[in-house]
């Protein structure tokens, strides 16, 4: 977890594209974000998180088919990396390490 | 469809996005922001996805997404550049053959290329000058053939009253000019008497449509009365000094045929014509003055002495007035069985493109001109060829620098720049070059072309940016290639020494070394064959007499030619002069055509047109023409004056004689004379040897004559010329005494060819040259790669011949190729240029086997020059060397 750094917007979108699998493209992992997090986003914000996130080797990308509605664009399909799974499987094991902490916390809370 | 745009993104934020974006992420995002603009339109109105879409786009614009246009950061690089120059300036001086080499050759293909500009531009300018010279057309006249087509050339020459018919009939002419053939005639003002050649009768509408400048006097009316005279600028120098011409009187002659002797008022003095106009005159006289004496002819359409020009309005269409033709001429010409007919030829066609005949001035040719541009870009090409050659030849020597640059960091994009502007200082220096040679070669090219060609007209913002644009394109062109090879060389291998094996392009520089021997080997057979043929003209027996022949233009003088009989019998007392005649024309001047009626070998009579020459007493004797059957005209026979004719042998077969003694004794009759031919006389080139010889007939006339031709012995000819004066002088004081020689004036017919030649040559030769300085270059580069090996071949045994020879077999080989193709190249232009000769010589394979030898004697000599200062020098020496 030394050099990873990865932020926290981009985590949420690393994790929309291994949710989204096969369907991990920018409109779609969009959307799903805008879903989940119920609010607006841009499309800059996503492109440049997703490309960042390439560079850093947590992403691998390859056009897909392109249809109508694209303008006959294709569109470019993200997958995860082995690499980005292991980092995101320690990041949510710090977390739950975390976590598993608070319930003592609130248990010292309530008895004060 | 509407529907359809409504629907799609705006433009300008995807343009931006295109310019913007990194390359490769351009596609995924296009789409994506276009299947969200689809999206929300289905959800949104189109004009809230719209403004979505934009603002979307603008926030596209982050560092991660753009493309990087600064890619390196930048840092100082003066030294470097400093560096570069510094390279270039000690390679130009540490290399100071080659360096001159290119230069110069360059240098000198760029001057040619300049001049040769220069006279193309000339060429094309003629009658541009003119305000409305896009709205001005002029009439072509000629008589259709029975089917309606029209086989038979055309003239300019031609009626009268086609111009007013032309302005009557057709609303979208608004003005109509003509003019008459030019006219010689004599003006005079006080003591002052010039013969005037090429004046024209022009109508007063001339400065309405022309953009000649009136200096003095009104355009309007300058030309209206009769008997009024407008001036070129030096033409009223000529007569008037520093005095006001405006209002004096000059007495002209008489005209033949046009109008009589008369006082004419000077109403106007104009600006010189310019030299780039298709026809040229000092002075001219008002139409009317023609017209009042003449009236009759302005309502006769078979009256040939008029051209014909005339202004359009912007509702004119060519090409449905070429339609229009065939019913006006059918409206004005009675007579069904003259299938007379016109033509119109726009003013921007009348020097180059224009095939008529009978032109009122000079016409050029669109042939030469290419011929010339061609050569232009041969040698430009040729120059250019050398530079790239010596530049990737030597490149193994700048291997080493290219090394080390690299390894220290130089990338391929720098070392190409560097090379290219090495190439760049090269071109620029010889630009520098051929402007001074092209200041000092002007005055030689003004001379040889006739043309008055000026530097400073030349100066211009277009021709200097044409100029530096090319000068940029060929440090481009001829760099490219090297800075290619050199800047893609291994660093690695270089500098460990083992790219000596690679030759860097060897069979490229020999294709090259071919192609400009093929270029040169085709000018060489180019330039043999027109000097051939130009002697094969000047040399050929033209089946009469033209040497030793003074000629006497008097301009059908009717006093001269009232005492022409005392006039030949006074002249031939002197012994030095042999015969004297008088004829209407003579060889290599102007006939005009006739209608003749004679009797063919059916008894019948039939009117055949050909040129006609009128002769006075003597004519065939003097002009050593060969009868070939009957007699010629002679005193004995009192109605020779107006009741024979002597054909030449192609009338006789034009009227169906095979055997031309047969028409000897038949029916003629022609313009109002009839009678019987009494003579044949063998065919002679009565016009240049661009033609054939056409059918002729000569018929009588001691009386109406133009030209008195005197057959002079060739000693003293001074002497002779100045007692022949004397006895003008006696006999015809009012007369200037002016005579030329026939052989001179004849080949003034070739003087366009002349200039061709001139030209051609010149050019070949300098092609050569630079081609030569190219190939000596190239030795001297080889004989140095060599020198370890030619000092261990002499230390083995070799001698002078094998070392010479092992340098040399590589470029003559190179040399046969270039013969081989050269020559089927060369044959075929050149058959082409002949074509335009009626009488050629023969293509004979010696001519190209002369240009091949010449070219390989040239080149041996070049290398031979390196390869045998080479093979001498001591071994030791060379092998020392390291």
């Amino acid at each position: 977890m030394k050099k990873t750094k990865l932020g926290e917007f981009e985590e949420l979108v690393l994790l929309t594209v291994a949710a989204l699998q096969k369907d991990a493209y920018g409109v779609e992992i969009k959307r799903e974000l805008e879903a989940r997090l119920k609010e607006k986003l841009s499309v800059g914000s996503i492109q440049s998180a997703l490309k960042r996130m390439e560079e850093k080797g947590f992403l691998t990308s390859e056009f897909g088919e392109a249809t109508q509605k694209r303008g006959g664009k294709r569109k470019r399909i993200y997958v995860t990396t082995s690499y980005a799974h292991k980092v995101l499987s320690e990041m949510k094991e710090i977390r739950a390490g975390l976590w598993e902490s608070i319930p003592d916390l609130t248990q010292q809370l309530n008895l004060i | 469809m509407s529907q359809h745009l409504d629907t799609q993104p705006p433009e300008w934020p995807l343009k931006l996005l295109r310019f913007l974006v990194k390359e490769e992420y351009i596609e995924e995002i296009e789409g994506d922001m276009e299947e969200m603009f689809q999206n929300n339109i289905e959800d949104l109105s189109i004009r809230k996805a719209r403004r979505r879409y934009v603002w979307d786009t603008l926030k596209l614009l982050r560092p991660s997404l753009l493309k990087n246009f600064k890619p390196v950061p930048t840092f100082n690089q003066n030294a470097m550049y400093k560096n570069y120059f510094k390279v270039a300036y000690r390679n130009l001086l540490k290399k100071k053959a080659y360096s001159f080499i290119n230069i110069s050759g360059l240098g000198l293909g760029i001057a040619c290329c300049i001049l040769i500009f220069m006279y193309v531009t000339d060429e094309l300018s003629y009658d541009n000058y003119h305000d409305k010279g896009n709205r001005i057309y002029r009439v072509a006249h000629t008589e259709a053939a029975k089917d309606g087509t029209t086989p038979y050339p055309f003239w300019i020459w031609g009626n009268a009253p086609v111009g007013p018919a032309l302005k009557n009939d057709f609303p979208e002419i608004d003005k109509v000019v003509q003019f008459s053939g030019r006219s010689d005639l004599l003006l005079s003002y006080e003591d002052k008497t010039f013969q005037e050649d090429g004046v024209f009768f022009m109508d007063s509408t001339a400065f309405d449509i022309f953009s000649w400048k009136l200096l003095k006097g009104n355009p309007k009316t300058v030309l209206a009365a009769p008997f009024s005279i407008v001036l070129t600028e030096s033409t009223a120098r000529k007569y008037f000094g520093n005095e006001d011409p405006i209002g004096k009187t000059l007495k002209g002659s008489e005209s033949a045929g046009r109008s009589n002797a008369g006082d004419y008022t000077v109403t106007g003095v104009m600006e010189d014509v310019p030299a780039n106009s298709h026809f040229r005159f000092n002075a001219l006289l008002s139409l009317n003055t023609f017209r009042i004496s003449r009236p009759e002819i302005f309502k006769e359409w078979g009256y040939v002495d008029f051209y014909t020009y005339f202004l359009v309005n912007e509702h004119f269409d060519e090409a449905a007035f070429r339609k229009k033709i065939p019913a006006f001429v059918k409206s004005h010409i009675g007579n069904p069985e003259w299938r007379y007919t016109i033509a119109i030829e726009p003013l921007k066609d009348v020097y180059l493109r224009t095939a008529a005949e009978r032109q009122p001035g000079e016409t050029g040719s669109l042939p030469n001109i290419y011929v010339f541009s061609v050569i232009g870009i041969f040698i430009l090409v040729i120059a250019m060829i050398n530079f790239m050659n010596l530049s990737t030849a030597r490149s193994l020597e700048r291997s080493k620098e290219v090394g080390v640059r690299k390894s220290i960091g130089a990338d391929r994009k720098s070392l190409i720049s560097q090379f290219l502007g090495e190439s760049l200082i090269i071109v620029s220096l010889s630009a520098v070059l051929a402007v001074i040679i092209v200041i000092v070669a002007l005055p030689y090219m003004v001379d040889f072309t006739n043309k008055d060609l000026h530097i400073e007209s030349f100066i211009n913002w277009k021709t200097m940016s044409l100029f530096t644009a090319l000068m940029f394109i060929i440090g481009l062109l001829s760099g490219s290639y090297p800075a290619m090879i050199l800047s893609g060389f291994n660093p690695v291998l270089i500098l460990k020494g083992s790219s000596r094996t690679t030759t860097g392009g060897a069979s490229l520089r020999k294709a090259l070394v071919v192609f400009q021997f093929t270029l040169s080997i085709a000018l060489i057979a180019g330039t043999i064959i027109v000097y051939t043929q130009m002697n094969h003209l000047l040399d050929k027996d033209l089946g009469f007499d033209k040497e030793q022949m003074l000629i006497l233009d008097y301009n059908y003088d009717g006093i001269v030619n009232q005492k022409s009989e005392a006039l030949k019998a006074e002249l031939e007392k002197n012994s030095s002069v042999i015969s004297v005649a008088f004829s209407r024309s003579v060889p290599g001047s102007y006939f005009p055509n006739a209608g003749t009626e004679i009797e063919t070998p059916k008894g019948e009579m039939t009117m055949m047109g050909q040129p006609i020459f009128q002769v006075g007493m003597d004519f065939v004797t003097h002009f050593g023409l060969h009868l070939i059957a009957g007699r010629t005209y002679s005193r004995e026979h009192p109605s020779d004056s107006s009741k024979a004719l002597i054909v030449n042998e192609a009338a006789a077969k034009q009227f169906g004689y095979q055997n031309p003694a047969d028409i000897v004794g038949k029916k003629f009759s022609q313009w109002g004379r009839s009678g019987v031919v009494i003579g044949v006389v063998k065919d002679f080139n009565f016009t240049s040897l661009h033609r054939n010889i056409e059918p002729l007939t000569l018929p009588f006339e001691p009386y109406a004559s133009r030209y008195l031709s005197i057959k002079i012995k060739s000693e003293n000819i001074e002497e002779t010329i100045k007692s022949v004066g004397e006895v003008w002088q006696n006999i015809a004081p009012h007369r200037p005494f002016l005579y030329s020689f026939l052989n001179e004036d004849f080949n003034r017919q070739y003087k366009s060819d002349f200039i061709f030649r001139r030209l051609f040559t010149t050019f070949a030769c300098l092609a050569i040259f630079i081609a030569c300085l190219g190939l000596l270059g190239l030795a001297t580069y080889t004989a140095q790669q060599r020198t370890k090996e030619i000092g261990i071949r002499k230390v083995l045994g070799a001698d002078v011949r094998n070392i010479v020879g092992l340098l040399s077999r590589d470029f003559i080989i190179l040399v046969f190729i270039a013969i081989l193709i050269a020559t089927p190249i060369s044959w075929y232009a050149m058959n082409k240029w002949l074509e335009g000769f009626a009488y050629r010589m023969t293509l004979h394979p010696w001519i190209f086997a002369i240009a091949g030898f010449i070219a390989l004697t040239i080149a041996v000599i070049t290398i031979s020059f390196q390869s045998i200062k080479a093979a001498l020098t001591n071994p030791v020496t060379s092998l020392k060397s390291e």
